[in-house]
């Protein structure tokens, strides 16, 4: 499959006008200036001329399939607000594949999800990364090779909701006593852990009555624990909801007590205020182009958030936390990067692409096999109508590891069984032209 | 750019005028732009427009700087009428999760038809110069709730103080009638329109018997006195109803609804409007929209789709484009733009936030440019819809507006870390 003739965007910064990009057995083969090898027999050319090609969008906070459309009580899955350290749990299994928003968002560019639980918990449970083809099942859409994530909140959400039910934690300091609580936890339950690991290790003299050999009974199993216990050996990636810049300071603060690293604090609208101990701290923020007032944790939001971070050497990336926001990504791109332009902030068009794909796969950890064109990494691509931080952009070709999954001209069944009948009218002449 | 004539001058007269009027001033001329006029006719180029006394004085080709004018030359930029946004909570919200910074949600109903949003307007919202700066100059304040929800107002978004900002207090009477409604109030959907059709009824009644009521001899009503009353403009056709409703069917409720009280319908959300859009062209009865609203979000909107906004409009129906939002009312111009990319032609998307809500509502001299119209303009840099495009100026009433907002504030203070007073840390 070769894509020819395209402004070619790889999120590298290297821009080819035209080129080209290669995909074969579902990998990038190759990504460069001009037209490219000349085509195998039987190979599929597509002459892009005037259009824009990407690496797919890559939203890092989504909530599709565990609050799914339609809005039914029946499929409300995505806080479980009965203990605020919800480590145990994991979206996986609140997932609803039929989710309508799916392939709403494929048809936006997006290849690849990062689906968390709510922010109700301080910490919300296990999220996972999903790629966007129709699967029956959530662990058939996993990114393959994704690492485990773990959904964390802080500030007003946890408080609010504990709070009407009269439960810790009801004020910020009990957002923070309740998760040292628990990583306390954590830390014994880790050292039960390796001590056992240890004494299996070590050959001794079996005696009838060794309770502490061998024969040991191993600690029990605690899969909050357990989760946290990943945490602290660095083997799951802490994805923080976190807005303002006092409540991130205080995060590190803990993060930095049990010796954990932070990979990313989402939403994060007060993120600019703090960019300098971010980007020293290797902290990402993936957040928004300029929602901002919905509640007083959100009222200090700022349009430059994503460029005055990227100025400052942080890693920014877009997230949607909506299944509306995640069809036009691109054009949030597009707003952020003319926000910090105007502001005198030096920025190209490769940096906004990055904030589209290649730092939010840095944020989910994959970033060693897609967010960027270059040979070798999985053929997640997607052709636009035009330069796609115009408003006008369409995505018309999207690819998922070098299959098709999105055709705007030829627009079939809907991939939700729930919409089988519902959308059975033609699309307008207006929309396929 | 401003010309340094006009930075001066603004300068002076902010500085002198804090609680004049919006009307006074000297005239302005904005020479050299592409204006964009009412009606099918293409955008001007070159053009000038004055604006005197708080109004449009004169656009055209070869229209003269009048003595005295402060002019500032557009270079070839877009003029266009200040935008309107049809559905908002601007100046009522601050925040909108805490209760005390929020008048948008009032406690009551179902039917509270006499309350006006105009007396939670706050002139002095950090709101306000944010949508201003997105090139929106009046907004509809308009009840978010509730079966019948009161009555709505336009406000100009420049002013002290509400009695300067406001054009009209009681522009519009709102009724919902959608998934949401139905939920909290009767249960099921035929329950709802019951209610309405007796509540129009009664006020019908209390009109021929208000001597009656006076001495306390009429029947029992389901409204109160002030909600009769507040319904009567609303019968005799002066104020439109807004129905807010997403099912088709729901909709074909509402147009019978209309015929049956002699209503001059609008109908909002409208989700599923365009499997009925030739019988809504047939009626002009005007539609606003969200057009990023495609998801089957409830029961009562499984046939949302993009191009709802495109439908519509290539049917004849008169299209007005919304946000249905208060901190984000200054992104108008990006739901414009996506109705255009979902199929819907680039200048009825521009008159979908101009003309198009001035006439539904009817609003006459707004949302165009044309002498004798308000003077409510903004000039952008490029493409109004377009991500890269900026707000240059905004004139409200005849007189520029600053752009500087909460954020821009922000901005500069944050722009170079660490700050002073950080210390040496």
């Amino acid at each position: 499959m070769l894509i020819r003739n395209a402004t070619i965007l790889t999120a590298t910064g290297k821009r080819y006008e035209p080129g080209f990009v290669l995909m074969q057995s579902g990998s990038m083969a190759a990504v460069g200036d001009g037209n490219g090898p000349d085509p195998k027999a039987g190979a599929v050319v597509i002459d892009a001329r005037g259009k824009f090609v990407t690496p797919g969008i890559i939203d890092p906070h989504s909530h599709i399939g565990v609050y799914p459309v339609p809005e039914t009580t029946a499929h409300d899955d995505g806080n479980e607000l009965t203990d605020p350290i919800g480590a145990g749990l994991r979206a996986e299994h609140s997932f609803w594949p039929q989710d309508p928003a799916i392939e709403r968002a494929v048809a936006g560019g997006v290849t690849t999800i990062g689906v968390l639980p709510g922010s109700g918990n301080l910490v919300g449970g296990r999220g996972i990364v999903l790629h966007l083809h129709p699967r029956r099942g959530a662990r058939a859409m996993r990114f393959p090779g994704a690492p485990e994530i773990l959904k964390m909140a802080c500030g007003e959400n946890p408080k609010r909701v504990y709070g009407v039910l009269k439960r810790s934690p009801t004020t910020r300091m009990g957002n923070l006593r309740a998760l040292r609580e628990a990583f306390v936890k954590a830390q014994k339950y880790s050292r039960d852990w390796e001590a056992w690991i240890t004494k299996q290790q070590k050959p001794r003299a079996k005696k009838p009555d060794d309770k502490d050999g061998a024969d040991a009974k191993p600690p029990d199993r605690d899969l909050a624990l357990e989760t946290l216990a990943l945490v602290l050996r660095g083997d799951i990636l802490v994805e923080w909801h976190c807005y303002q810049a006092d409540d991130m300071l205080a995060a590190l603060q803990l993060a930095d007590e049990f010796g954990f690293q932070v990979r990313a604090f989402h939403h994060a609208l007060e993120a600019y205020k703090i960019r300098d101990v971010l980007a020293r701290e290797s902290v990402a923020v993936a957040t928004w182009d300029d929602w901002w007032g919905f509640k007083m944790e959100a009222y200090d939001g700022i349009p430059e958030n994503l460029a005055l971070i990227t100025e400052a050497g942080g890693r920014a990336a877009l997230h949607s936390d909506s299944a509306i926001a995640i069809q036009i990504l691109n054009q949030a791109a597009g707003k952020a990067l003319a926000a910090g332009r105007a502001a005198g902030i030096k920025l190209d068009e490769d940096d906004a692409v990055r904030w589209l794909t290649a730092n939010p796969a840095w944020v989910l950890g994959i970033e060693d096999q897609v967010g960027t064109l270059v040979a070798g990494k999985r053929a997640d691509v997607v052709v636009w109508s035009e330069d796609p931080l115009s408003t006008y952009a369409r995505a018309e070709l999207v690819y998922v590891d070098g299959q098709l999954v999105f055709d705007r001209a030829h627009i079939g069944a809907p991939w939700s069984d729930f919409e089988l009948g519902v959308r059975a009218m033609p699309p307008s002449k207006k929309e396929t032209k | 750019m401003r010309s340094r004539v006009l930075a001066v001058a603004i300068a002076s007269v902010f500085a002198r005028t804090a609680s004049a009027s919006a009307e006074e001033g000297p005239p302005v001329a904005i020479l050299h732009a592409r204006v964009y006029v009412p009606g099918d006719h293409p955008p001007l180029e070159n053009a000038t427009v004055v604006l005197a006394s708080g109004k449009v004085q004169a656009v055209g080709i070869n229209v003269p700087a009048p003595p005295g004018a402060l002019t500032l030359d557009a270079h070839g930029k877009v003029l266009t009428p200040g935008f309107i946004d049809a559905d908002t909570d601007v100046g009522v919200v601050d925040i909108q999760m805490e209760a005390a910074a929020n008048d948008t949600d009032v406690r009551g109903g179902p039917m509270i038809p006499a309350l006006r949003m105009i007396d939670g307007y706050n002139p002095r919202s950090a709101l306000i110069p944010i949508a201003r700066s997105g090139g929106v100059t009046s907004v509809v304040l308009a009840p978010r709730t509730h079966l019948l929800g009161g009555q709505s107002a336009l406000v100009d978004l420049a002013g002290d103080s509400v009695a300067e900002c406001v054009v009209r207090p009681a522009l519009a009477q709102y009724a919902h009638v959608d998934e949401e409604t139905v939920q909290e109030t009767a249960g099921t959907r035929s329950g709802l329109w019951l209610m309405l059709r007796e509540a129009l009824e009664d006020a019908r009644f209390y009109s021929t018997h208000k001597a009656q009521y006076d001495a306390n001899a009429a029947r029992w009503l389901r409204l109160n006195r002030q909600g009769l009353e507040a319904l009567q403009p609303v019968l005799r056709g002066e104020q439109p109803l807004v129905v807010t409703a997403h099912r088709a069917s729901d909709i074909e409720v509402a147009l019978r609804l209309a015929d049956d009280f002699k209503l001059k319908l609008v109908l909002e959300g409208a989700s599923e409007a365009w499997m009925v859009a030739d019988e809504l062209a047939r009626r002009k009865v005007p539609v606003v929209i969200d057009p990023l609203q495609d998801l089957p979000q409830r029961f009562d909107r499984l046939h949302a789709r993009s191009d709802n906004a495109a439908i519509l409009s290539g049917a004849g129906v008169p299209v007005v484009l919304s946000t249905f939002s208060a901190h984000q009312a200054r992104l108008l111009w990006q739901r414009a733009g996506n109705a255009v990319r979902l199929g819907m032609e680039h200048d009825a998307a521009i008159r979908a936030i101009t003309e198009a809500p001035a006439d539904a509502f009817g609003l006459k001299g707004y949302g165009r440019i044309e002498p004798g119209a308000v003077g409510n303009v903004v000039l952008w840099s490029g493409d109004p819809l377009q991500t890269t495009t900026r707000v240059e100026h905004v004139f409200v009433r005849g007189r520029e507006q600053p752009l500087e907002t909460r954020q821009t504030l922000l901005l500069d203070r944050y722009r170079t870390l660490p700050l002073a007073r950080d210390g040496s840390r």
